[in-house]
């Protein structure tokens, strides 16, 4: 398994996140605050992202990534710093100026327009000729399979119907950015697969550039071109998917984003990119590790569970990365095993195969990592 | 659109906040000034009413005193409104009459006359108290007087003799009166809405449609609806005639019962849907759970039920007695001359008799009433009190 | 027991529906008294309404001031209602239990103070002191019906608007407008109603002249009790039905 590229990181307080795909910047955040009376929501926030990026804000509820959103699409004012679009300064440009298409929480139709009147609502206030209106509704509503539902008010429609109206509407004038606020929060599990993909497949083709808000790691994971992770208004790690699971740029990412042991240990010795890493009993092993640690510093070693492998104890191997213990507790999971081992390290979980079943509570086990799978950070 | 913009907010309220300044706020107070202003003397006699402020109330009053009392005699052209002091001074200090009216005569043509020479009775304090007393241009009287209060020429607030004033029955029948409906619509109310929050389907919405239709219809056709059916050949007179149950017509209308039959229809709707509205909050299956707990019904219903619809009780009774005590309409129309209410006084004292302040100083009493029952439901209606 | 409730229940609608019937058929009685039973049906009395010129002179007078009524408690609560709106949470309880007091406050108390104010200024018993009167307790059935169906509107409807390109008067005139529509209207019925129904403000700032369809009906309910009333009564509550029934129809056609 290789880390890849050293990742971004958070640095101090202000977390750097600049440099997407494409060289030149389309949306660029900088110094961003925003407090509401004497609370800080969102502080010094650098983001910039590229043209045709699908960048997903990620966090728990209260990080300041709706905030963000919101600010963005011109529903919150900018108390500090500056939000670039297309090299032009928007902090003061109204909302209907914008040019941004924005899918809500809970869809936000006009209760009283049908679909199409709903879809052709921001071309009219455009002043698109009618007859062109009638025709990219109509394209519009074909893209998200509702041609036949164009007639009926919202209230006729299903959850997923209404979602797509929503869907529609923001895309129908070639909007310069789609942002999207938890769009798939109010759909059952089935159709928010299915609208995921959907998105994802828009996205590629029609080379939008989409800002998405989320609180569902999985959605995220799925989705983006890059995950910025938000904690208390601030962004704690923007990279790509892979190396934002497998390169934590610290504690919270590595604990927010899937699930993962964490040991804690001193680092030894840092060889290129390679960390030696001591833990309390004594044992050594050596793992890739966040740029910036020192020799002799605290630190924490994270290990994804599914990296863990388990053999027997009585083999006599030895040697770094392997620690010894007894299985304490074993839940099956359909797809997957999840084994509970009370090691000389500490207790670990570990994530087996269902061809793997043949271990059983109070089995002694040797537990081993490869190299490239442990990932050191700061405590 | 959505910022919350307060410069916005009053530009768009303005318009009703000049209206309801000029044709609300205004006339109420209006009746608050008249109920405890009595200009009377002030303007007649400016100069001796700033004068006599500083007087200690022994003796009599400084010569600056009396000199300003000549001058305002002399200064005044109005006889009417001289005869109105006069009888205002009169009713606090017999006497006044004869004395004023040759005090004016006198210092008319000899504008620098010594008042003692015009009259002994100058030189008594009792005299000059009474025009001390009522040269403020505010007053306690009406208010007083309202209550059946006066005060005696010692200033002591006391009872007015017996026989001379029935404000305070009144109130005290407008209370009553309001107490007994508040109290028929809760036992009538009552069960009511725990019979429409306990069915569902078209029942609770036949029960609820009943409430509300009278609440939607004209109050002046309700009351007329209950004369017909309440007067001595109205309905209900012939049904017990023609079953033979009695032989000679009871008496419904203009009178107690009759108020209270038609106040009571009137005001239902407000005391079951406050109960109503806390019942259907309460989860349908607290009842169930309690039975299951070993609870009989009946102690079910008052250790459950009873005590979680309260709230609902007392708002709906602060509604009921709120709205009665300042009732006009149906006690006019159904009631007799003994059941006549507070609003129908002081209808009486504005339209009939022309007493504005005796008017407004009941007025007064009625809005402050009503203001701090309004108070306390909105209190309560406001800060939810967990119950118990 | 249910049984017992059923008979309760049943009681009780019938003492609070009954009266409302009872007076309707009388409308079209034949007799010169208020009784029953019915001789014959005829239309005699609401004859007597349209000929005799104290009713219809009354009649005409209750649409002039109603009519004018509504629109004043429209226009005004409509306004005020949008200004809470954008207000906080805090000053918006204040402002709105003072714009509810009218109908708190004792008709008689503020009737005496009406007179007081409209004599001083010399607008006494005339058309306007009336309408402003009838205004005054119209409007906070105006304002509870437009406030109601202003917070029934999801902001993130007008957010979406305005993302969509649409400024801000576009928002109210294409989004908000439309969708409190329903309010207005039926703020708008009730504050009919409310101005047809008005006794206790007329009798104090109403001259001869401006004597409403209610006002006639209270004097001569004081004094020759007529079976004219049933079919004013009759006329009111077909009146408040029909400007109901209106407005609804006219909500079905803009939607």
């Amino acid at each position: 398994m290789n880390a890849g590229s050293p990742p971004a990181t958070a640095q101090g307080t202000r977390t750097q996140c600049t440099g997407g795909l494409v060289a030149d910047d389309f949306i660029s955040f900088s110094k961003v605050t925003k407090d509401f009376g004497s609370l800080r929501v969102v502080e010094d926030l650098e983001l910039d992202i590229a043209q045709g990026e699908f960048v997903s804000l990620l966090g728990p509820s209260g990080s300041g990534k709706t905030t963000l959103l919101m600010m963005l699409a011109g529903f919150e004012t900018v108390t500090g710093g500056e939000i670039r679009l297309d090299g032009q300064r928007i902090n003061d440009l109204p909302t209907y100026k914008r040019d941004m298409g924005v899918v809500f929480q809970n869809y936000a139709l006009f209760p009283h327009m049908t679909a199409a009147k709903n879809v052709a609502f921001p071309l009219e206030m455009r002043g698109t000729p009618r007859a062109e209106v009638a025709d990219r509704v109509a394209r519009a509503l074909e893209m998200v399979k509702l041609g036949p539902f164009a007639g009926r008010l919202p209230i006729q429609l299903s959850g997923g119907q209404q979602q797509r109206v929503a869907l529609a509407r923001a895309l129908v004038f070639e909007p310069r950015v789609v942002l999207m606020d938890e769009p798939l929060g109010a759909l059952d599990k089935q159709l928010r697969e299915q609208m995921q993909l959907d998105i994802r497949e828009l996205h590629h083709r029609l080379g939008l550039t989409i800002i998405f808000v989320t609180h569902d790691q999985d959605e995220a994971l799925t989705m983006s071109d890059r995950i910025a992770v938000f904690n208390q208004g601030q962004i704690q790690q923007c990279a790509p998917p892979r190396h934002v699971y497998d390169s934590p740029a610290n504690r919270f990412v590595a604990e927010f984003i899937g699930e993962t042991n964490l040991l804690a240990g001193k680092v030894r010795a840092i060889d290129g990119r390679a960390i030696t890493f001591a833990l309390p009993d004594g044992s050594i092993c050596r793992a890739r590790g966040v740029p910036g640690l020192a020799p002799g510093a605290e630190a924490l070693l994270s290990l994804r569970p599914e990296r863990i492998g388990i053999g027997a104890a009585d083999a006599a191997i030895d040697g770094p990365n392997i620690a010894r213990g007894e299985i304490a507790d074993i839940i099956y999971q359909g797809d997957h095993l999840r084994v509970v081992i009370d090691s000389s390290v500490g207790r670990l979980v570990a994530q087996l195969g269902r061809k793997d079943a043949e271990w059983t509570p109070g089995a002694k086990v040797a537990v081993s990592f490869d190299e490239a799978d442990g990932w050191v950070i700061a405590p | 659109m959505n910022r919350l913009s307060r410069p916005r907010a009053f530009l768009l309220m303005s318009p009703l906040l000049l209206f309801l300044g000029l044709f609300f706020v205004w006339p109420l107070v209006s009746v608050i000034w008249q109920a405890v202003s009595d200009p009377a003397i002030s303007r007649v006699l400016p100069r001796t009413a700033a004068e006599i402020g500083g007087w200690g109330g022994e003796g009599v009053p400084s010569d600056e005193v009396q000199a300003a009392f000549r001058e305002d005699i002399v200064a005044n052209t109005d006889d009417m409104a001289m005869g109105d002091v006069t009888r205002r001074l009169n009713s606090s200090q017999s006497g006044f009459r004869s004395l004023m009216g040759k005090t004016v005569r006198e210092v008319r043509e000899t504008p620098d006359i010594a008042l003692i020479e015009i009259d002994d009775r100058w030189g008594e304090t009792a005299f000059w108290k009474a025009i001390q007393d009522n040269a403020s241009p505010y007053t306690d009287a009406f208010l007083l007087s309202a209550l059946d209060l006066q005060r005696a020429g010692s200033g002591e607030i006391e009872a007015m003799p017996a026989g001379s004033s029935a404000n305070r029955t009144i109130i005290l029948r407008t209370l009553w009166i309001s107490a007994i409906v508040t109290l028929c619509c809760l036992l009538i109310g009552l069960p009511y809405a725990m019979i429409a929050a306990s069915v569902t389907g078209w029942k609770r919405a036949v029960m609820i449609a009943a409430v509300l239709l009278p609440l939607w219809t004209s109050l002046l056709v309700r009351t007329a609806a209950w004369m017909i059916i309440l007067q001595e050949s109205g309905i209900i007179n012939q049904v017990l005639m023609g079953i033979g149950i009695i032989s000679d017509p009871l008496v419904l209308i203009y009178n107690r019962a009759g108020v209270v039959i038609a106040m009571t229809h009137v005001l239902l709707p407000f005391m079951v849907l406050p109960i109503y509205s806390v019942l259907l909050t309460v989860p349908g299956n607290l009842m169930s759970a309690a039975a299951s707990l070993g609870a009989h019904p009946v102690r079910a219903f008052l250790r459950v039920l009873l005590p979680l619809s309260l709230r609902g009780m007392i708002s709906g009774m602060l509604l009921v007695f709120m709205s009665s005590i300042g009732y006009y309409i149906t006690p006019a129309l159904v009631g007799g001359a003994s059941d006549q209410m507070i609003s129908s006084v002081i209808a009486f004292y504005a339209t009939q008799s022309a007493n504005w302040s005796m008017a407004a100083a009941l007025g007064l009493i009625l809005l402050v009433l009503t203001l701090l029952l309004y108070a306390l439901y909105n209190r309560l209606s406001r800060d939810p009190v967990p119950t118990r | 027991m249910k049984l017992a409730r059923a008979i309760y229940a049943a009681l009780i609608i019938f003492f609070l529906v009954a009266p409302l019937l009872v007076i309707l058929p009388l409308a079209f009685t034949s007799s010169a008294f208020l009784t029953y039973p019915i001789p014959s049906f005829s239309l005699r009395w609401f004859e007597e309404l349209v000929v005799r010129s104290v009713w219809s002179r009354a009649i005409l007078n209750s649409l002039i001031i109603a009519g004018s009524t509504t629109v004043l408690a429209t226009a005004l609560g409509t306004l005020a209602a949008l200004g809470l709106r954008s207000l906080g949470l805090g000053l918006r309880g204040q402002i709105q239990t003072l714009f509810l007091l009218p109908m708190v406050v004792p008709a008689v108390v503020l009737g005496v103070g009406m007179q007081a104010i409209f004599v001083r200024v010399g607008i006494n018993s005339t058309y306007f002191s009336v309408i402003a009167a009838h205004t005054v307790i119209a409007i906070p059935f105006v304002l509870i019906s437009v406030s109601g169906a202003l917070a029934g509107i999801d902001p993130r409807v007008e957010r979406a608007a305005e993302s969509l390109g649409a400024s801000p008067p576009r928002v109210f005139a294409l989004v908000t407008l439309p969708l409190a529509m329903p309010g207005v209207l039926s703020g708008a019925a009730l504050a009919f109603a409310t101005s047809l129904d008005e006794v206790v403000l007329t009798l104090f700032v109403a001259g001869p002249n401006q004597r409403t369809l209610a006002r006639q009906m209270f004097s001569s309910l004081r004094e020759n009790i007529s079976p004219a009333i049933a079919s004013a009564a009759f006329i009111i509550i077909v009146g408040t039905v029909l400007v109901a029934a209106a407005l609804l129809l006219l909500r079905r056609k803009r939607a």
